[in-house]
């Protein structure tokens, strides 16, 4: 039977440093599958190249040990040494793959477990495996499952809640404060690297417009062009504040900036309307005492440090449930991989069944067809027509149970007798021969 | 028409405790960290509700208005709370709102059908009919602000003291901006209620003939001139955020007052 399997590197096993030798560029993934599949024993293929991982999932052709020879095949398409890989290449074989690929999917193997990336990531990898024809049904079945996991565990689970780094926490708290961001106006006051990135990030989130101002002119006038921001002096800084609702403050000013008898001043000339503070400078831009003011709420590096711990500590708490749901759909497709084995005789079973009642109907209908019969040899003719199917069914099995020797006999019999569930008594009466019976035995004796 | 002082209680009275005791564990198990148990939470907040509604209009059939007494009202008054929480989880998640509001219903109800029913009263008036509905109308709105009011308090507490780990601030409940709209909304819609419901309840008190110095009536004075403030203070000075909630928490204790004095009266004679 063709087995899943999985040959890869990760940030769990190798350095960036070795994770690049062997990186796939998107343009080189599409040949690399083609090429996998042409000299390998591999049926299926499918590569994901991330700045974690680097990964090849496959389908092992029958009686192969079609991982070890990709892990040979990968380290010499990227000219690098197997011997350098060894310790960081893994592999995993059958219900093992496919637990692999739920997690990956979920984004339970990722550094930052619960991030939303890697899903788009295998997206865009299944959809290059049919770009190059390298996806069949065992593959193509695993992963669209994989995505049903994923999302899955995504909606039943927390893994996916709270913000997980500095960027996002400032939204995360603007939308404790605000809700929605839409209409709110975002003050980035100094020009730091880190102040412009979660501006941005502000703006994506729906905030409708930046303003920057820095001791230096020049620098707030680029930054502004940056992030698509309007530049305003550094001496409105007050009446700046009192139009702002999220302020982004990293200076680098010595002594605080924003002072607590500024933003009393503030608070009053807003009516109280909630301002929030995101104070990423060290030293601080903003005066401690600022949040005793009513409406005032300020966060500090601290502050939002804490907020990426408590939710990644929140995230691993949620894997917990997830790994649980994964191993309960890898259990389900590892049962349907398994029926899969048998599907291709279940089926031809059906159709030499439907083949043998069809062809025996038709003669009946053509025969009935002819004569004018009474309800009585209806009856006779319609049970006629069932032992004709049975006897043709039977014949077969029959004649090999009979052919065969003590113990094979035994054994068919056996699987017959679960098969059909025959309760099988010592006495039984003697089985008729169930030749065949030719076209003429069908005939209507009226 | 003079409705019977007491009516046996209904099934949907005790479907009702009973929902409300599972809704309220069941999310307090939410605000723990359970976020799949909030379908069958909101659930039980539903079927209590529907329950109670069941049971207001099974005593309507028995001839019990609900605005017939204070000690019929309350359940009343329980049952807008519950309606209010219900509608405004629709718009925002209120798993800390749920946690307060679901075992003060249940405690409502169950003062309102278990506590002794006193002596009959005299033959309401349509005018004390109006008196009651309108007051039990305008207390119940002026409930829901200060459960909103009550949330905002522990959320803004959370966000101010950085309790990232505590339930107030895993919840991710409604944003500081939308309570504090959704209350002071409230408190403009109940306001107008209340000082009709004020103004109907003087007049049919002095037409009863009793003392309007009373201690009831001057709370409920008090409850008026302190929502009436919070209006006042908002539109001019801008008054909102933790004041606003402050005031709206002890607008409402002192109606709350006035419901409980009315209701030991009532229970003492």
């Amino acid at each position: 039977m063709s087995e899943l399997f999985v040959v890869g590197i990760s940030w769990r096993t190798a350095k960036v440093a070795v994770r690049e030798k062997l990186a796939f560029r998107e343009d080189e993934v599409a040949d690399t599958l083609t090429a996998l599949t042409r000299e390998l024993p591999v049926s299926e293929a499918l590569l994901i190249s991330t700045c974690n991982r680097v990964e090849v999932y496959g389908v092992a052709k029958a009686g192969s040990d079609a991982p070890s020879t990709v892990r040979g095949w990968l380290a010499q398409r990227r000219n690098a040494k197997l011997a350098e890989l060894t310790d960081a290449l893994y592999e995993r074989r059958g219900p093992a793959a496919i637990r692999h690929v739920f997690a990956v999917a979920s984004s339970l193997d990722s550094l930052v477990v619960g991030e939303a990336q890697i899903l788009g990531q295998l997206k865009d990898a299944y959809a290059l495996s049919g770009t190059a024809g390298t996806s069949g049904p065992v593959l193509s079945r695993a992963v669209e499952r994989a995505f049903g996991v994923a999302k899955r565990v995504r909606t039943e689970t927390t893994i996916a809640r709270g913000a997980a780094n500095v960027s996002s926490v400032a939204v995360e708290l603007a939308g404790r404060v605000f809700g929605d961001l839409a209409g709110k106006s975002v003050l980035v006051v100094g020009a730091g690297k880190m102040s412009s990135l979660a501006a941005r990030h502000l703006y994506t989130n729906g905030a409708q417009r930046i303003v920057v101002t820095n001791r230096s002119p020049e620098k707030a006038e680029a930054l502004a062009d940056e992030i698509d921001g309007v530049a305003q002096p550094w001496a409105d800084l007050e009446r700046l504040l009192a139009g702002a609702d999220v302020v982004i403050s990293s200076t680098g000013a010595r002594e605080p900036v924003l002072t607590r008898a500024m933003f009393k001043r503030v608070a009053k000339a807003r009516k109280y309307r909630p301002i929030m503070i995101i104070d990423i400078a060290v030293p601080r831009d903003a005066e401690p005492q600022i949040q005793d003011i009513d409406g005032v709420y300020l966060f500090d590096i601290d502050d939002l440090d804490k907020v990426v711990a408590a939710n990644l500590a929140e995230r691993a708490k949620a894997a917990e449930h997830a790994g649980r749901i994964v191993e309960h759909e890898a259990g389900q497709f590892e049962h349907w991989l398994r029926t899969q084995g048998v599907v291709p005789t279940i089926r031809a079973l059906r159709e030499k069944f439907a083949q043998i009642a069809d062809a025996e109907v038709q003669k009946a209908l053509d025969q009935l067809a002819r004569k004018e019969l009474t309800r009585e040899q209806q009856r006779e003719q319609l049970q006629r027509v069932v032992q004709l199917v049975i006897n043709k069914l039977l014949h077969q099995p029959t004649t090999v149970l009979r052919g065969s020797a003590k113990e094979q006999g035994e054994l068919r019999a056996g699987v017959l007798a679960d098969l059909f569930a025959l309760e099988i008594s010592d006495q039984q009466p003697e089985v008729p021969e169930t030749e065949p019976a030719d076209d003429k035995s069908a005939e209507v004796q009226a | 028409m003079t409705g019977p002082v007491s009516v046996a209680v209904s099934p949907a009275f005790w479907v009702a405790v009973v929902a409300y005791c599972v809704a309220s564990v069941l999310l307090l198990v939410v605000l723990a960290g359970k976020a799949n148990v909030r379908p069958i939470a909101v659930l039980f907040v539903v079927i209590a509700m529907i329950a109670h509604g069941t049971d207001i209009g099974w005593r309507g059939v028995e001839g019990v208005h609900p605005a017939g007494s204070v000690r019929e009202a309350l359940g009343f008054l329980a049952f807008i709370v519950t309606g209010g929480y219900v509608l405004a989880s629709t718009r925002y998640r209120l798993t800390l709102g749920g946690v307060v509001v679901m075992p003060v219903s249940l405690v409502l109800l169950l003062l309102a059908r278990l506590t002794p029913a006193g002596d009959r009263s005299e033959d309401l008036s349509v005018l004390g009919r109006i008196h009651i509905s309108l007051a039990t109308l305008g207390v119940g709105i002026f409930a829901l602000a200060s459960a909103l009011s009550a949330i905002y308090l522990v959320e803004d507490r959370a966000l101010r003291r950085k309790k990232f780990d505590t339930a107030a601030f895993k919840d991710r409940g409604a944003p500081l901006e939308a309570l504090d709209r959704l209350a002071h909304r409230l408190v403009w819609v109940g306001f107008p209620i209340f000082t009709v419901a004020l103004v109907l309840g003087a007049i049919w008190t002095s037409r009863l003939g009793q003392d309007l110095g009373r201690i009831e009536y001057l709370l409920a004075v008090v409850t008026w001139f302190v929502f009436a403030t919070l209006l006042v203070a908002r539109q001019i000075y801008g008054w909102r955020g933790r004041r606003a909630a402050k005031l709206t928490l002890e607008g409402f204790a002192a109606a709350l007052a006035v419901l409980v004095i009315y209701l030991v009266r009532r229970i003492v004679g």
